[in-house]
């Protein structure tokens, strides 16, 4: 699994990506470099930290950087353009239509004096010039995928009407609604509960499935990516760590970060303590010499201190950035701890369980 | 660029072994807080003192005080003392008057030349040019600058600084005597006002149930009768006098205050911890005043801030329109409708007071403001 | 929803009442040397004590006081101002120069206000911003009478571009326009800064809320999604502050009547007080109040009707 997309043509290429912001210490670097492809029908999960850039790739891919935002260079190529080069005047053309983006909070994300019906339907008549009948009948029909039962009558209701998972398919509707062929989710069930979360994320499988959209999927649980995803990006301090298919990922983790996240995942067989990785990320207006993750990272060997690792390939669609993939590291004997290695044979033994 | 482990470029294929040494940082710690915990009000003051324009509106109001309890003591003239031979003197300032501004000057205009000489009329050395001659019917006519307390007989060496009114007092005098009592009626009205606001909000808000509910109607009624409308006639009633004003103003002033303590005392009755502390025993007289008051100051402070210039307005406006309190004792709503009568003729007899109460106005607004930001307990901690 | 329109309705009459009551008391505690003033013809006297029953007990006074009001609107003769005349007509005679002053005054603080605070608001901290700023706390803080004040002798005295006070002989309609701008102008200061600076408020908080964010990322453009949501969110709370601006024109305009002599009501009330002609002042603070709780009454309701969480919550199910 996971990698049977990757025949398909490629439809959003991100190339060298860096983006700073302006801030009053000086220059933040949040995205330092980062390449990755989306390939047609896959759904692609970046996983990070909080302030590990993956929030500002997916604004840049949408146009909707901060005003204080520098791209300073790299390319983001879709159908023929340059995203990073198409001017604001212009954006309204590919947003919506093209691309759509889910948001995180529904409550704040949906405007509160307007109905909802409206807001499905606001893009459809003003700039797709659709009359009345017309869009309204797309937008119930809309919400009926989307899984809102009475949609007649909940079409004239207002935010404030509606729970927090209905309001996160409204969300998903008024994305949906311009027919784009990539979807972008940022961390939509971190707001909800528990209960709700697991309906909305196969929502989206679902709907994926049924329009064959491409996603890219932001989240910082695990849990979620291995539901959802096909290929994962590991993002750190504004780069890509790791890359690969879910099932590599998971089974064979090669980057130590990685390691950190699959270890502090809760689980109902270890005993041990969970591994909190100690430390915060780096300030990023002076990023460090070196690996970013070493001062964090009890695997950590001079060299990465030094000097920044490359990616180092693992297969044809594995690969992660750390000096204990070289040649030379091997000799120093440095794995993947035991605890883990027992937890992901636990894993892949259920895995086999289930079928 | 993704490289093949059996295919590396030069730079890094043959690394020293001691690159790739084990140099794992021991003891990794979550940085450790290292300011300190900054009081409520301290963090308040500090961030008040950043903000340039409230420390400049501050000042001003100090200044304006200052000036209020001293000058009118030092001029040397009393706020009352009349002298109709040195009515309507234009201002005069030791200094000043040799740029040519403020010098006691005045052009009377449409006089005949031939009077000039006259020095009954034109005391001797009074005049100090003449222009703008005409022939009307067939007298010679012309305008005079003349030196106006020569003019009038004033002595040499007396000055009034902002001039004099009508009945020949001196404007410097009032005008800060005037400030003097503008201040004091706006201070005390207000203080009454958070004082049965308090009180008021605090009964309501404790005892809950029909006598809440009573006390919240009566206050929303009183609250919907204009406010315009009920300080006219309670001035109506009372007659002139700074304890007219005041009551006027406390009418209906307290209401925005009591609905503030009211809502604290609901917000606080909900928690938790209030059942809990009271099944211990605590007196709810502690729980009163050690717990909702002082969540109250801060907004009570800001209140009463912004609730100055409401003062001074309403008080000045009674005066203009004729409520204002009884003569001679002046404030600057008198002053400034005193003056209107003369606006055309003797402008400066409004504008020193129109100056400072916008000055008064101004500084007090931008003080409120600067301080409800820092008493705002969301920005705590933001620099 | 009914309910709530009535219960509103019924606290308007109640304050009015209460208004009334608060009028009589004024007007009997008043000395009464109204009544035994030499000046006071004796025809006047007479009528009054016969009209004003004012031999009877106090209770039935107020009662025929508000009766009076209530059913003929008769509030009574002027004394002083002009003596013999019913108040009533005085009243209405002296209506239409307050209101026009006062729609004209709003007329043109609305949209001012708007496009200062909206300039404001997408301008954020460049010298656009600073400069209405600035210019909103001055028109703020300073009382409308020193503007009237300033403009009176700077702009009608020393350039002469208008005249000096309303132009009651005035030929056409555009001479009267014209003695009457500015008037027009002082009072519509306050409100233009108050408007700008709660929309600008709004507005800026609306701009970067994140319900802008998804307008703009379903395929809204800027101009679109700024005036579509954030600029409709903002004006439910200014229709709030409209209250505190009508009723703020209607006090104003008393003193601004005042200084440019304009024959309206707010001068009538003026002139009254110092005359000390009561039944006149009473009539004048009570149409006053009726207007301004109509108005309250009015802006309560349909902010009401603005906000469909007031709305549609009140009949959640």
């Amino acid at each position: 699994m996971g990698s049977e997309y990757m025949n398909n043509e490629v439809i959003l290429s991100v190339k060298d990506l860096r983006i700073n912001f302006r801030a009053y210490g000086g220059l933040v670097r949040a995205v330092r470099g980062i390449d990755f492809d989306l390939h047609r029908g896959e759904t692609l999960a970046i996983v990070g930290e909080s302030g590990s850039g993956k929030s500002v790739s997916i604004k840049a891919i949408m146009g909707i950087l901060a005003n204080n935002a520098i791209i300073e260079s790299g390319e983001i190529l879709y159908d023929g353009m340059d995203l990073t080069k198409v001017h604001e005047d212009d954006f309204h053309r590919i947003r919506g239509k093209r691309i759509g983006l889910i948001f995180q909070d529904p409550l704040s994300a949906l405007n509160p004096i307007m109905k909802i019906g409206h807001q499905i339907t606001e893009v459809l008549r003003l700039n797709d010039k659709m009359n009345k009948q017309d869009a309204r009948a797309k937008a119930l029909e809309l919400m009926n995928a989307v899984g809102i039962p009475d949609a007649e009558r909940r079409f004239e209701q207002y935010p404030f009407q509606f729970s927090g998972g209905m309001r996160q398919r409204i969300v998903i509707a008024i994305a949906l609604a311009g027919n784009p062929e990539i979807l972008i989710c940022d961390e939509p069930t971190t707001a909800l509960d528990v209960t709700v979360q697991a309906k909305i994320l196969e929502l989206i499988n679902q709907i994926k499935k049924e329009r064959n959209l491409s996603v890219i999927f932001i989240t910082h649980d695990l849990g979620v990516v291995a539901n959802m995803a096909d290929r994962v990006n590991v993002m750190y301090a504004g780069k890509i760590v790791e890359t690969g298919t879910s099932e590599e990922i998971f089974f064979e983790p090669a980057h130590p970060y990685t390691w950190a996240l699959l270890s502090s995942m809760p689980d109902l067989h270890t005993k041990e303590r969970l591994l909190a990785i100690p430390g915060t990320p780096p300030n990023m207006i002076f990023p460090p010499k070196g690996d970013a993750f070493a001062p964090r990272n009890q695997f950590a060997m001079r060299i990465d201190y030094e000097q920044e690792p490359p990616m180092f390939k693992i297969s044809d669609t594995h690969a992660a950035a750390t000096w204990l993939l070289h040649p030379q590291a091997e000799a120093n004997g440095i794995k993947m701890p035991e605890a883990l290695k027992a937890r992901i044979d636990r894993m892949k033994g259920s895995e086999v369980q289930n079928g | 660029m993704i490289y093949d482990k059996n295919n590396l470029p030069e730079e890094i294929k043959n690394l020293p072994a001691s690159a790739f040494e084990s140099l794992h940082q021991e003891d990794i710690k979550d940085e450790k807080f290292k300011t300190k915990p900054v009081g409520f009000f301290k963090d308040a003051m500090i961030r008040l003192s950043k903000s340039r324009l409230s420390i400049i509106s501050g000042a001003i109001i100090l200044l304006i005080v200052l000036l209020a309890i001293i000058v009118p003591n030092i001029t040397g003239y009393s706020y009352t003392e009349q002298n109709v031979e040195q009515q309507n003197l234009p201002p005069k300032i030791p200094g000043l008057e040799k740029l040519g501004i403020f010098d006691g000057t005045r052009v009377l205009t449409d006089r005949r030349k031939d009077k000039l000489d006259d020095t009954d009329r034109y005391p001797e050395g009074c005049i100090l040019a003449v222009t703008n001659e005409r022939i009307v019917k067939n007298v010679t006519m012309c305008d005079v600058k003349v030196d106006y307390y020569k003019y009038c007989g004033v002595a040499e060496g007396e000055y009034h600084w902002l001039g004099t009114d009508y009945l020949g007092r001196d404007q410097l005098t009032r005008l800060f005597r005037g400030a003097r009592i503008s201040l004091i009626i706006a201070a005390v009205t207000v203080v009454v006002n958070i004082v049965i606001g308090v009180i008021y909000g605090a009964v309501s808000g404790y005892c809950g149930g029909k006598v809440d509910i009573f006390m919240t109607h009566l206050a929303e009624v009183l609250d919907g009768m204009p406010y315009v409308v009920v300080t006219i006639l309670f001035m109506l009633v009372f007659g002139a006098g700074m304890f007219s004003i005041i009551l006027a103003m406390t009418v209906t002033g307290w209401i925005g205050t009591s609905r503030l303590i009211r809502a604290q005392f609901y917000r606080f009755k909900g928690r938790e911890y209030v059942l809990a502390a009271r099944t211990l025993g605590v007196p709810d007289r502690t729980l009163i005043f050690r717990h909702i008051l002082p969540n109250c100051i801060g907004p009570l402070i800001t209140r009463a801030m912004i609730a100055v210039p409401g003062a001074i307005f309403s008080e000045s406006f009674l005066a203009y329109i004729g409520l204002g309190i009884a003569p001679p004792e002046p404030s600057i709503g008198i002053l400034l409708s005193d003056g209107q009568s003369v606006l055309l003729q003797y402008p400066y007899q409004v504008i020193f007071p129109a100056i400072l109460i916008s000055a008064l106005m101004v500084a007090f607004n931008l003080f409120s403001n600067g301080l409800r930001d820092a008493l705002d307990p969301t920005k705590r901690g933001e620099e | 929803m009914l309910k709530y329109i009535l219960s509103r309705i019924a606290a308007m009459l109640i304050t009015l009442f209460l208004i009334m009551s608060l009028s009589f008391i004024v007007v009997r505690l008043m000395p009464m040397s109204l009544f035994e003033n030499p000046e006071v013809p004796l025809e006047i006297q007479e009528q009054l004590e016969d009209k004003f029953h004012l031999n009877d007990p106090l209770p039935v006074q107020y009662f025929y006081f508000i009766t009076d009001i209530v059913t003929d609107l008769d509030f009574g003769i002027s004394v002083k101002l002009r003596p013999g005349l019913p108040v009533f007509g005085i009243l209405i005679e002296r209506l239409p120069p307050t209101i026009l002053v006062n729609f004209l005054s709003l007329f043109i603080s609305i949209p001012l206000g708007l496009i200062a605070g909206t300039a404001a608001a997408l301008k954020r901290n460049t010298w656009v911003d600073h400069v209405i700023s600035f210019f909103v706390v001055i028109f703020i803080s300073v009382p409308s009478f020193v503007f009237a004040s300033a403009l009176q002798y700077f702009l009608a005295f020393k350039l002469g571009w208008f005249p000096t006070l309303y132009d009651t002989n005035a030929a056409t309609l555009a001479e009267k326009f014209h003695s009457l701008i500015l008037p027009i102008i002082a009072l519509a200061l306050g409100p233009i800064a108050t408007i700008a600076r709660y929309l600008r408020g709004e507005l800026i908080e609306n701009i970067s809320s994140e319900y802008l964010l998804l307008a703009r990322t379903k395929g809204l453009t800027k101009v679109q999604s700024i005036v579509r949501h954030a600029f409709r969110n903002s004006l439910i709370p200014i229709s709030n502050t409209l209250i505190a601006m009508i009723t703020g024109i209607m006090g104003g305009s008393l003193v601004i009547e005042n200084i440019f002599a304009i024959p309206g009501q707010g001068g009538l009330t003026v002139k009254s007080i110092m005359a000390g002609d009561h039944f006149l002042t009473v009539a004048c603070l009570i149409f006053y109040s009726v207007t301004s709780l109509v108005t309250i009454l009015l802006v309560d309701l349909s902010y009401g009707l603005i906000d469909p969480r007031v709305r549609v919550g009140g009949k959640k199910s």
